[in-house]
Parts: C-alpha cells; structure tokens; sequence
C-alpha cells in the first residue's frame, strides 16, 4: 500500500531561511500543545516541537515500507550522526556516547554492570530522583552478598553552592572514617592510587547536575573533583541538563559516567536519552541492558580486539521504535533555527529569573533561589501553605498524599496548566518550567491558580 | 498550536460491520509495506496493518496536547486495559501480565532478577536467539561470585519433537549427576520438594526454553519441556517471542511455565516495541525490580509499603519515560485481527500457506525442507493425542524453513570459513534488499544454508515463487564470487530428498 500522504500541516514544517517568530507565545505554533493550556512543566516530559513530531511521524511509517531494509541497512549509519551531533554538544568523542531510552535507563545500565562487593559503599542523596534512589536501595537489598551498602546524603535547600559542596566533601570524608577498617583502594583512573583490577573496595557516588524537586542546579563539576581527589567514582545524573545547561564539556570536567535526556530540554522525541562513558572507563561497562547481539565475553579473543565493544552493543539492544533516537537531528536543526543554545537558554534562563519573581509577588511568598546559583530554566517558589519546622507537625502523610493529589487534579482540570509541585524540609514549593514558548504571563496566571487552589486546601484539607 | 487533523486516509480505517478483503495480496492495502516488495519475513521485525499505525500515531499527538494529562491521569487506565486484553488471550490474570519494549528484555528482566549463588546452574540451547545466549553468558561471566555456571544444550535440526524431548530430558539429568555434590533445593513452587523458608534452599537450575526458536524456526515440544522441568524441579523461562498471534490455544494457567515472554509487535500486529513477561502469582516474589528500577520498587528494607498481588504489574507500570504508544495500541491491533475473523482463521490461512509455499519454494530451488517430518509432526500431534495437554491441540507453525542451493559441508570450515559465512550473509541481505526487493531471513545452520520464511496474511504462494527465481539467481552468484565455483548449467541440482515433495 503506498503510504498515505503525509504532507505536514502549518506547524509542523519551517523554513530555515525565513527569521523564526519571537521567543514568547509566538512560538506556540511550533508547539502542539493546546493553545490555551498553560505549560510551565516542560521538565518533567519534554515539549517536542511539531517538525521534529512529524518528522519522526513520517519516518515511523517510512520504516513500514521495507522493515528489513531499515533495520539492518538504513538505520545504522543515521544512528551514528545521531550520535555525533550529541557528542559535539558536550565536548565528548562520539565513541564515547550511547543512545538509551531514557536517564533512568542509562543510570542503570552504570550501577548494574559496577560488580559489587561486601564492603562497597553507594551513595545518593536525599533530593536524588525517586527511582535512581530506588535503584540504589535495590543493589543494597539483594539478600546476600555481595551487595553493595546504600548511603544518602541529605540537602535540605535552600542551600548554596559552597555549602552544597562542603556539605558533599565532609559526609564523603566522615563516611570513610567510620569505615576505617574497609580499604577503598578501587578508585577511578584518574585518581590517585589507581590500578587495574584491584581488587579492593569501591565508594560510587550519584549526583545530580540539575535536581529534579527542586530544579536546582548542583555544583557538580566541583563535586566532580572532589570525588577524584577522594577516589570515589563520579556517576552523573545529568537528566535535565542537555539543551539547558551551555557549555557543557565532558572532556574538561571528566566524570567518570554522565548521563542526560534528549527529551526533556533537547526537543527530541520522547525515548531518547544520551549515556556518557570515557574510554578510561569503558571496561566497566560489560553489557548493555538488556544484552545485545554484540556482547563479548571477556577473556575472549573478540574481547582483545574489541574490549567490551560498548558502542556496538548499543547500537541494537532489541526490538523497538528507532525513531526517538533519529529525532535528535531534526531538534537540533530546529533549535538551530532558533538561534542555537546560546538563544534559547538565554531566554529561557531570564524568564524562569523573571518568572519565578513575579509568581512570588503574586503568591506573596518567595522564590528558593536566594543567590541565583541554583536557577538554569527552572525556577522554584513556595506555595502558599503552611511550613512546618518538624516533620509531622502540621501535615500527616495522608495530608501530604491528598495535597498533592488535589493540587495536580485542580491544576489540570480547573484552571488548564500545570507545574510540577512537591514538599520539601517543611514547606509546598512549585517548580517551574521556562521555555521558549512561554513568557512571564503565564507565571501570573499559574499564580492566581495557586492562590485559589491553596485557599481551597487551607480550608477543606487542613 | 492544535495538533494536526489527523483524518485516516482509506486504508488506516475500516467499517468491522463489512466483510474484510480475502486473505492474499488483496490485503496489502491495509499494510503499509511498499506495493512491490516481497515481504517473507514478517518474522523479524513484524508488520502491523496501518489503521493500528494510524491509532498509535493520532494518540502520539494526542499526548502532546497536554503531556502531564496523559500521564498522570489517561494513561493507567489505557495501559490496564491493553493488559487485560493480552491476559485473556494467553489464559492469565491480569496482573500476571507486563508490558515490557522487546523479549529480549523482558528475558533479562527476568534472568537478572534472580539471585544467583555459586552452584547454581543457568541452562540454554545452541538454537537460542543469540541475545538471549549472551545475557546468559554475561551473567555466568562475572569476574567473581556469585554467579551461575552457564550450558548450552546442543540440538541439530531436523529433529523430532520426540528426539527433542528425549534430549532435554536426559541432558537435565546428566547436569544434576554432573554435579551431584551440590544440592539443588531451590525448586520452583509446583515441584515436589518446594519449601518457602529461604534458610532451606540451596542452589537451582534455570532454564530457558525456546517456544519457537529463531533460526531454524520450528516449533519446540515447550509445552512438554515445561512439563519436565516441573518434574526436574528445574524453573523454566520461556522465551515465547514468537508465541502470541502464532500459536493458537495458549493457556498459560494450564501449562505452567514459570515465565514466559513474547513479542506483541511480531506476529500480533502491534507496533514495534512491545513484549509481554508472564510471572504467575507464585513467582512474583522472584522479580524484585523492573528493569530498569522504576518509582514502585518496594524496597524490603523500608518496610513502610508490602509487596501484594499487585505490585509486579505496579512495577512495571512506569519504568522511565518512553514511548508507550506501542502497549497502549494493543486493542486496535487486537480488533484488526478480530476484523479478520479472529486468531484461528488467520493462522489457518498462513499455516496453509508456509506448509505450501515452502514447498514449492524447495521445489523450485531444488533443496528440501528442514522439516520433512512436517507431516509427521502434525500427524503425531493428530494420532497421539494422550501426549498434548489438549486432544485438539494443533500445533501450527507460520514460518518454513527451507534449504538454499548452496553446498553442505561435513565438518566445519570444510567450505565456510567465518569470514565466508559472514560475506554471504552480507552478500544475500544486500542482492534481496536492494536488486530484488524482497526477503526472507538467511542464516547457516549444520554445514548447510537455510532460508526461513514467515507467512502474513497479506502473502500468496507467487510471493515463494518470486522469492525461488531471486534466491537461485543470487546463490548462483556466490557460488561463483564467493564460493569461486564454476556452475554447471543444470543449477540447482535437484537432490534425492525431493522424494519426500
């Protein structure tokens, strides 16, 4: 059947030599999201533009035509500029960056091929991602050993930047002390001490770059340094930071692992994520997950030539639609259109400053962020609602689930926007979104929202 | 921006009031292959009718329109019912069954689930899909303990379903003698000897049993196997990718495997990037974690939330954001089919015609079938029906495998070197993909080649005696490029086991 006729709609396909329209609401055409809901929680999904949702549209049904062909000729070497593009951006050696589906993904795929052992030390924190913390509990809970122990190290914000990473080098340090007697001679490469395959114990650390509740930036190159020069192995969940963060260059800071997704600020479409791994440390990494056709066995004399193989088992790890992967090249393109990183975070960077302001005017409460240290494109502010100073004090757990429950059903039903809303040491904070198709009105719209639904929860609620 | 008016054109719509199109080429219009091209092979990536491409792609859309809606609010309820919907068909409960992207990870959900201790034994087959060996082989490969130690049973097709049986049978026993210093107490729930205490159990066997294998693909005594591993006291997993939308007549309560595993988007018409894992109820404890670890893991150590019947489906409910269109479209594909006259008439008409046409393609390439016993497993089912869990069970096969013109070697490397094997395979890919526009997959089995076609409803038998004219042509090439042979003008030589045709 010839494929139907796919011609792409007003929205959907730009001209590349005509000026885009003005960041703000003009940008909404390119977006397909409905013209009066008010987005400020780009962060937690993404908002891919209309060009890159039709392109990826059409390929879906181009790959239709001959699956086999796709499959095994024409996908591969698109992959690869896929991959290309994404490397450049973060002044990495392409071979040195995997497309998976998403961060979560991607932070499995480190702490799983990691081969634990009595004595070996995990450590998140408690703003960690729900489910990068429970992978961690998962390690720790296999019922015997070898299982690594799970540690968190606590950030109550607000909190700046220096007191984030002498917090960070303190607990590191203090948990090392109790733990004298367990030598922790496995250290990365570019530590001190470093030789292959020691057989000590490890300590491998998660940190945030951007966290996501609240959506406050980390001084995680800092803390990156800090992990080497204490021989701990820096894994980076670095999920909001691609098309958000500038200037990021992976050759200069040297995580040993870093990972972000192409979906939540890059404009790919949903299922793209990018997996960091240096060359240095690309024997740890045995197997992709699931494995894959091009798994090599260590000892084995494929394994001589090809050490774990770790970009070609990556390229295929079963069965799935390839176009999120492939979409990276039309967000880029789009976002070059726009002007390019530098432009868009520019404004986006402003507005969430100028946003966030406004909503506390408006809320008559305040932003997190007291230096700006914290703020990239999202910015947090409290709800009006009451802050407790001891947990317990004013809100039962019950309370905390219905208040959520109710801020997320009022907001989407009754007033058509949204923000991503959480309770934090004591207090109701909303973190917001900036992207280029919003502007300070909107701020002042979710403002009046928040007052109104908040009056309700002061009064049937609490 | 509102998002497109997505209208279906002609053929990603249809009226389930009128009568579908006949099965054969008149269907095409409903696929969205490319009018010319021969597509044998559906067996690999799947193909799915365009109103179910048109279904996932308006509900794409549809979700950008306010993203947080659909996943807060639209998308559990969407996701439950396309569970309910597979659960029925395979004769399980509801939340017995997941969504997971591919076989190949719901399989390494699975395996890694399991906590493995020195001692304990982790079984596959040579014929096995190779990702699925190498998951078996990275995990028996950890630098230290613990690990499993990893085996692969050998199987030379053809074979029958009663040499297979014997086989398996016999090598399970003889890797408990192998190893008759261990004790292998940690038996699945329905085996003789299963105790709950932890404390008592000592070290297992696993074993993962191809339903169908991949290359050959025939059909495996699994049900049988599973049968065995329950009195061996072996757990089984079985990698069923190819099951769903094939086999008809499977219910899972009855058989009693301890996972099981396939791919929707293979033969069940979904779109690409949907499995379904099985873990009965009394295996739920085993799957501690999805794959990767999503919000719902219980952590045993917290102890604030138990685990109940309900959480492996919570687990799996939301395991990262992706594309989820592919699970939430189940329905549409399943109402297609039901269109087309339901699962029984559709694997009627493609069972006829990989029998037939796989014949006919022997014929005209003048080889053979590997399964000449065709027939007779059919008729063994048919005659020796005390030996099936079912009197009326029919196992049928969509896929046929048939011998390429190629020469055989006696011992290995005699002809084919790897690098050999490789640049005919290469060879082969590129002449069908690009100068014929059709394909079957290939692949080198025992000392010979072997093409394996998959049967869709949208295939006819001209489609075989197109495939026969292209594969001559090209094996005639690399008999002289690559096999540097002079060919004889009777090519192909017609062989003795024509008899059986």
């Amino acid at each position: 059947m010839p494929m139907p006729k796919l011609t792409p709609s007003e929205g959907e396909t730009y001209d590349a030599s005509q000026k885009p329209p003005p960041f703000g609401h003009a940008m909404k055409q390119y977006f397909a999201l409905d013209e009066d809901y008010v987005n400020l929680n780009n962060g937690s999904y993404g908002t891919p533009p209309l060009p890159v949702l039709s392109a990826a549209m059409r390929l879906g049904y181009e790959i239709e035509r001959i699956p086999d062909k796709f499959h095994r000729l024409t996908y591969r070497p698109i992959l690869v500029k896929s991959r290309e593009s994404v490397a450049k951006l973060i002044g990495a050696d392409p071979d040195e960056v995997v497309l998976v589906p998403n961060a979560t993904h991607a932070l499995n795929t480190v702490l799983r091929n990691f081969e634990w052992r009595e004595g070996d030390l995990l450590i998140g924190a408690s703003t960690t991602y729900g489910a990068v913390a429970n992978t961690i509990r998962y390690l720790a809970d296999r019922s015997e050993q070898p299982r690594p122990d799970a540690l968190f190290i606590e950030f109550n914000f607000p909190l700046t930047h220096a007191e984030i990473l002498d917090r960070f080098r303190t607990r590191l340090r203090e948990i090392k002390q109790e733990r004298a007697n367990t030598p922790f001679s496995d250290v990365p490469p570019l530590s001190p001490g470093h030789r292959t395959g020691d057989k000590g114990n490890k300590i491998v650390a998660i940190i945030d770059s951007i966290v996501s509740n609240p959506g406050a930036l980390f001084p995680w190159q800092e803390m990156v340094c800090v992990c080497r020069e204490e021989g701990v192995w820096s894994v980076i969940d670095a999920a909001h930071s691609i098309g958000q963060e500038v200037d990021i260059n992976l050759s200069e800071s040297k995580p040993d692992f870093w990972l972000s997704n192409c979906h939540k600020w890059l404009y790919a479409k949903r299922g793209c994520a990018v997996l960091y791994v240096p060359k240095r440390n690309q024997y740890i990494i045995k197997s992709s997950i699931p494995t894959s056709h091009e798994y090599v066995s260590p000892g084995s004399e494929e394994a001589k030539v090809k050490g774990t193989n770790f970009v070609m088992q990556h390229e295929w790890t079963g069965t799935a639609d390839m176009a999120p992967y492939l979409s990276v090249l039309d967000a880029l393109s789009f976002r070059n259109w726009l002007g390019g990183e530098k432009a868009i975070n520019d404004y986006c960077h402003k507005l969430a400053l100028d946003g966030g302001k406004r909503l506390a005017e408006v809320m008559k409460t305040r932003v997190m962020d007291e230096t700006g240290e914290l703020t990239v494109n999202m910015s947090d502010v409290l709800l009006p609602l009451p802050v407790e100073k001891t947990p317990g004090e004013v809100y039962s757990r019950e309370q905390l689930v219905k208040i959520n429950l109710f801020l997320r059903e009022k907001l989407l039903n009754e007033w058509n926007a949204y923000a991503a809303h959480y309770f934090h040491a004591g207090a109701w904070w909303c973190r917001c979104s900036a992207q280029v198709f919003n502007e300070v009105s909107d701020f002042e719209y979710l403002g009046k929202a928040f007052n109104a639904i908040c009056q309700e929860i002061r009064d049937t609620i609490l | 921006m509102p998002i497109p008016d997505l209208v279906p054109s002609q053929w990603e719509t249809f009226d389930s009031t009128q009568t579908p199109p006949p099965f054969g080429h008149a269907l095409k219009r409903y696929m969205p292959l490319d009018e010319d091209y021969v597509n044998l092979n559906p067996g690999s990536w799947g193909t799915l009718p365009l109103p179910v491409l048109f279904a996932a792609t308006r509900l794409a859309y549809e979700i950008e329109r306010i993203p947080d809606k659909l996943h807060w609010v639209k998308f559990q309820p969407l996701l439950n019912k396309a569970r309910s919907s597979i659960a029925r068909l395979v004769g399980a409960a509801t939340d017995e069954v997941v969504f997971v992207p591919n076989a190949t990870h719901a399989l390494n959900t699975v395996l890694r689930n399991f906590e493995w201790r020195e001692g304990d034994l982790l079984i596959g087959a040579t014929t096995m899909y190779d990702t699925v060996a190498n998951t078996i082989l990275y995990l028996a490969d950890r630098a230290e303990q613990q690990r499993p130690g990893a085996h692969f049973i050998e199987y030379n097709f053809p074979l029958s379903h009663a040499e297979i049986i014997a086989i398996f049978r016999s090598k399970l026993r003889q890797f408990k003698r192998q190893h008759s210093d261990r004790h292998f107490t940690d038996v699945p729930p329905l085996s003789r000897g299963y105790v709950e205490d932890p404390a008592k159990k000592q070290n297992k066997i696993v074993v993962v049993i191809d339903s169908i294998s991949a290359t050959p693909g025939v059909l495996m005594p699994w049900r049988d196997m599973v049968r065995i591993c329950r009195e061996e006291g072996v757990w089984s997993v079985v990698d069923a990718a190819h099951s769903i939308g094939q086999e008809p007549d499977i219910n899972l309560g009855d058989i009693g495997p301890d996972f099981w595993i396939t791919d929707c988007h293979k033969w069940l018409y979904a779109k690409r990037g949907c499995a379904v894992l099985y873990v009965p109820y009394r295996n739920h404890h085993v799957i501690k974690s999805s794959l990767p670890t999503g919000h719902e893991y219980v952590s045993p150590q917290r102890g604030e939330v138990k685990r109940d019947r309900t959480t492996f489906a919570k687990l799996h409910t939301w395991t990262g954001t992706a594309d989820h269109t592919s699970f939430v479209t189940i329905p549409d594909a399943l109402a297609f089919r039901e269109w087309l006259g339901g699962e029984k008439v559709i694997n009627d008409y493609c069972h006829k015609l990989a029998l037939e046409g796989g014949r006919r393609l022997a014929i005209i390439l003048g080889t053979r079938l590997m399964d000449e016993t065709g027939e007779l497993t059919l008729n063994m089912v048919i005659a020796v029906p005390h030996l099936c869990r079912t009197s009326q069970l029919m196992i049928i096969v969509l896929q046929t495998n048939v011998e390429l013109p190629l020469p055989i070697e006696h011992a290995p490397g005699e002809i084919y070197s790897a690098e050999r094997v490789d640049a005919i395979n290469v060879y082969l890919r590129e002449a069908l993909l690009h100068k014929w526009k059709a394909y079957a997959a290939h692949y080198f089995h025992a000392g010979a080649w072997w093409c394996r076609c998959s049967v869709q409803v949208f295939n006819e038998m001209s489609d075989f005696e197109y495939l026969g004219e292209a594969i001559n042509v090209v094996c005639r090439e690399i008999r002289e490029k690559i096999l540097l042979e002079r060919v004889s003008p009777n090519f192909p030589e017609p062989y003795p086991a024509l008899a059986y045709l």
